[in-house]
């Protein structure tokens, strides 16, 4: 009976210490509240700081980095990269002709989706940091107000094989209504 | 003795003026980025435009003196604001800008009411730039896509500019007037 008990207190031991190990995995995995909130940071940081703003989304140890996420910085109007901070070879670069493994327009899609009042999500396929290989990434897209200039957009994904885009629309929903936001 | 030829200030005020207006626009329309703006801001449309104004005191020119040394103190101070965003002194967010185009529209509507007086040439320059800075105003509180609209919207308010500069300077080089500016719109 004492050796079941204590073979029990070692499972129990070995399976939080299992919980323990993955949890730091998963505190590197950006969700879909820190990506709205991170946008719409960057969005009020541009709005503030106007173009001059741009280069710091270029650094990729800076504070527009974070987990597994990043914010570019992209001209709609103009089909240009303004800043990436993983990919500096996009960097004023056309970004309309860009498609995924699909053949999905990213950025027409989501220049489409960042010119709606609150923004929105956008599903296609792109590298995970780190990752090596192509992943399902949903963007949250949306537009930036600067002073001499239209069209400029802010944007930041999550890498998820199982949410849905109703599902982002709806949580989308949630965080643009005071009342519901302090729900969650 | 034969009295001393001078020259009008007012062909350098318009062409500061015009000419930093146009860069501005081709910013706006995203032809460039702003570093043309900001130095051509400084020097041409700033520092000479104000210097011109300055010199418009000595002929007598109240109209002149007052808009080419406001504009050329708006060009310096435009510039100087976006500096200051770069260096982190005193920023200027979107809406601090929108509310400094704004006081440069009131400052404008009363110079509209007096170029009116002077030619129809001026009060057209001043009809397009008062319509170009209410099209910004507008482009910073809600509407962002007017900026490329003010931006064409004032290229044609520089080309005006440098119409009426070219008439002070054809009109002293070929001695008669060859590029009509127009009777005053109020007489």
């Amino acid at each position: 009976m004492k050796f079941g008990k204590t073979i029990a207190v070692m499972g129990l031991l070995l399976a939080c210490g299992g919980v323990r190990a993955a949890a730091p995995s998963e505190a590197q995995v950006a969700n879909a509240e820190e990506v709205v909130n991170k946008v719409r940071a960057a969005a009020r940081f541009l709005h503030d700081k106007g173009a001059s703003g741009y280069s710091e989304f270029n650094n990729k140890d800076g504070k527009w980095v974070w987990k597994d996420s990043y914010v570019f910085v992209y001209d709609c109007r103009k089909d240009r990269m303004i800043a990436h901070p993983m990919r500096p070879d996009l960097v004023g670069k056309p970004i309309m002709q860009v498609t995924d493994n699909s053949g999905k327009y990213i950025f027409r899609e989501l220049c489409k989706a960042g010119n709606e009042a609150r923004g929105g999500w956008v599903e296609y396929s792109w590298p995970k940091p780190g990752a090596g290989r192509l992943s399902r990434k949903i963007s949250y897209a949306l537009a930036a107000d600067i002073s001499f200039a239209a069209g400029i957009q802010v944007s930041a994904g999550i890498y998820d094989e199982g949410i849905t885009l109703p599902e982002l629309s709806q949580f989308l929903e949630r965080m643009s209504d005071p009342a519901k936001y302090q729900a969650l | 003795m034969a009295e001393q030829k001078l020259g009008n200030p007012a062909v350098v005020g318009l062409a500061g003026f015009g000419l930093t207006t146009m860069v501005l626009q081709f910013h706006n329309v995203g032809w460039i980025g702003l570093g043309p703006v900001v130095w051509l801001g400084l020097i041409f449309g700033g520092l000479a435009q104000m210097i011109a104004g300055l010199q418009e005191m000595k002929t007598g020119n109240n109209f002149g003196y007052c808009a080419f040394t406001g504009y050329g103190c708006f060009w310096i101070a435009l510039t100087l604001l976006l500096l200051g965003n770069h260096y982190n002194i005193y920023t200027s967010s979107k809406t601090d800008v929108g509310w400094f185009l704004i006081s440069w529209t009131l400052f404008t509507v009363i110079l509209w009411i007096g170029a009116m007086r002077v030619s129809s040439a001026l009060a057209l320059t001043f009809t397009l730039l008062l319509i170009g800075f209410i099209l910004l105003d507008l482009a910073h509180f809600g509407y962002p896509d007017l900026t490329v609209v003010a931006g064409y919207e004032l290229m044609v308010t520089a080309a005006m500019a440098w119409y009426i500069m070219a008439h002070i300077i054809y009109a002293d080089l070929f001695g008669r007037d060859i590029l009509p500016v127009g009777k005053p719109w109020i007489s």
